[in-house]
């Protein structure tokens, strides 16, 4: 059945076996609890004012900060959880929360779902068809593509208004319009779309060479040019 | 002059380093002179990326080089190449002075080599993709979409549909 839930400032949609999705809602909710920017006493927001000691975070901080950390030296400093000035992993945190839930689902026997986080999906057990909308459009796709098992996250500019800024110059995030990123984790795939939509237009070349890790991607410019990798699974 | 043809070939092979795509896989046909300062080189080019895997090689067309000698391992000269990558095919022109890589201007792919989707050609799009595919899709990939978003959006719609 098809669950949508309002949780992590967005609605996400959870396609499993019914008696599977109360548990998934249960895990997203603690992960907003714990590590929204927003909410006061978060472990996040608690480590940020160091009300909490970086020996007593736990082991999911830790891995988010270990993680973000590497993700900042990979992608040259283009995904930055201090671009803002204070700590805010949340690019990191809501695409690894539902890889870690759909991890839990496939331990609970789940051999067929997916979890659509605002626009950023993982699925499991498919061919699953995930449209990429149209970045000027709302209502039209632009690429349909078949995930059997894997992610598919897209980070754009066209809601929110400009919400990607170029960490090294400050200034908005210009060049690109919408960047998808598919792969086999959600947390990286997410971080590579964001990253690259920071750099602008050097970030296509930069997409293509995270192929080799089995990252495929689809990119559209400001201007409307539209880029896809070779590899990238378009639906028939 | 068979030499500094070897070297920029060579030399392109570093370009394409320096652009940051993939070329098609092809063993380099040259023993590449010089990947190494290449790929130290700053791109001058805005369109430039940063430092990549192996490249293949580019069919090269060289511009008559100047023979004056320098203590640079590569002749001078403008050099040109079209290299296919994985986004398509992309035009590298390549200045050396000095012996040195002076500067690399990657042109990326026009409309001509990826599908336009710009503003003026939704309705094509609509034509060639959404009507085709967008009924039967299970999830729409986008941007984080607020809750009032969702709301009007394709992926609420969808959800209903699935419930």
């Amino acid at each position: 059945m098809r669950h949508v839930e309002q949780v992590m400032g967005t609605a996400v949609s959870i396609e499993a076996a019914s008696d599977l999705i109360p548990g998934v809602v249960a895990w997203l909710h603690e992960v907003d609890a714990r590590f929204s920017t927003y909410k006061e006493d978060s472990e996040v927001n608690r480590f940020q004012r160091r009300s909490l000691a970086l020996s007593d975070i736990s082991d999911d901080l830790r891995h988010v900060l270990d993680a973000c950390a590497d993700l900042w030296k990979f992608t040259g400093g283009y995904f930055d959880a201090y671009a803002a000035g204070p700590l805010d992993p949340s690019g990191y945190v809501k695409g690894w929360s539902v890889e870690v839930a759909s991890r839990r689902l496939v331990e609970a026997g789940s051999t067929r779902h997916f979890i659509n986080a605002g626009g950023d999906i993982r699925a499991v057990g498919g061919p699953w068809r995930v449209g990429i909308r149209h970045p000027w459009e709302a209502g039209q796709l632009c690429w349909v593509l078949s995930i059997t098992d894997g992610a598919v996250a897209t980070s754009g500019v066209y809601e929110r208004g400009a919400h990607v800024w170029n960490p090294r110059t400050g200034a908005p995030a210009t060049g690109l319009r919408s960047v998808t990123v598919t792969g086999p984790d959600l947390a990286v795939a997410d971080a590579y779309a964001t990253a690259a939509l920071a750099m602008g237009e050097q970030g296509i070349g930069w997409l293509a060479e995270r192929v080799t890790d089995g990252y495929e991607s689809a990119v559209v410019t400001d201007d409307g040019r539209a880029f896809t990798s070779a590899g990238l699974p378009l639906a028939e | 002059m068979r030499r500094s043809t070897a070297a920029a070939v060579g030399t392109l092979t570093g370009a394409a380093l320096i652009v940051g795509v993939r070329l098609s896989v092809t063993a380099p046909e040259v023993p590449a002179a010089a990947p190494a300062p290449a790929a130290n080189e700053q791109p001058a080019g805005g369109e430039a990326g940063a430092a990549s895997k192996p490249a293949s090689k580019a069919p090269a067309e060289k511009a008559p080089a100047e023979e004056k000698e320098d203590e640079g391992k590569f002749k001078n000269g403008t050099y040109k190449a079209d290299a296919k990558y994985v986004y398509g095919t992309i035009s590298l022109s390549l200045k050396v002075t000095g012996g040195k890589i002076a500067s690399v201007q990657a042109g990326y792919p026009t409309a001509n080599d990826s599908g336009t989707i710009n503003p003026p050609a939704i309705e094509s799009l609509k034509a060639s993709t959404l009507k085709a595919q967008s009924a039967d899709v299970d999830a729409v990939s986008g941007a984080t979409l607020t809750s009032e978003a969702y709301v009007k959006g394709l992926q609420a719609a969808l959800d209903k549909a699935a419930k």
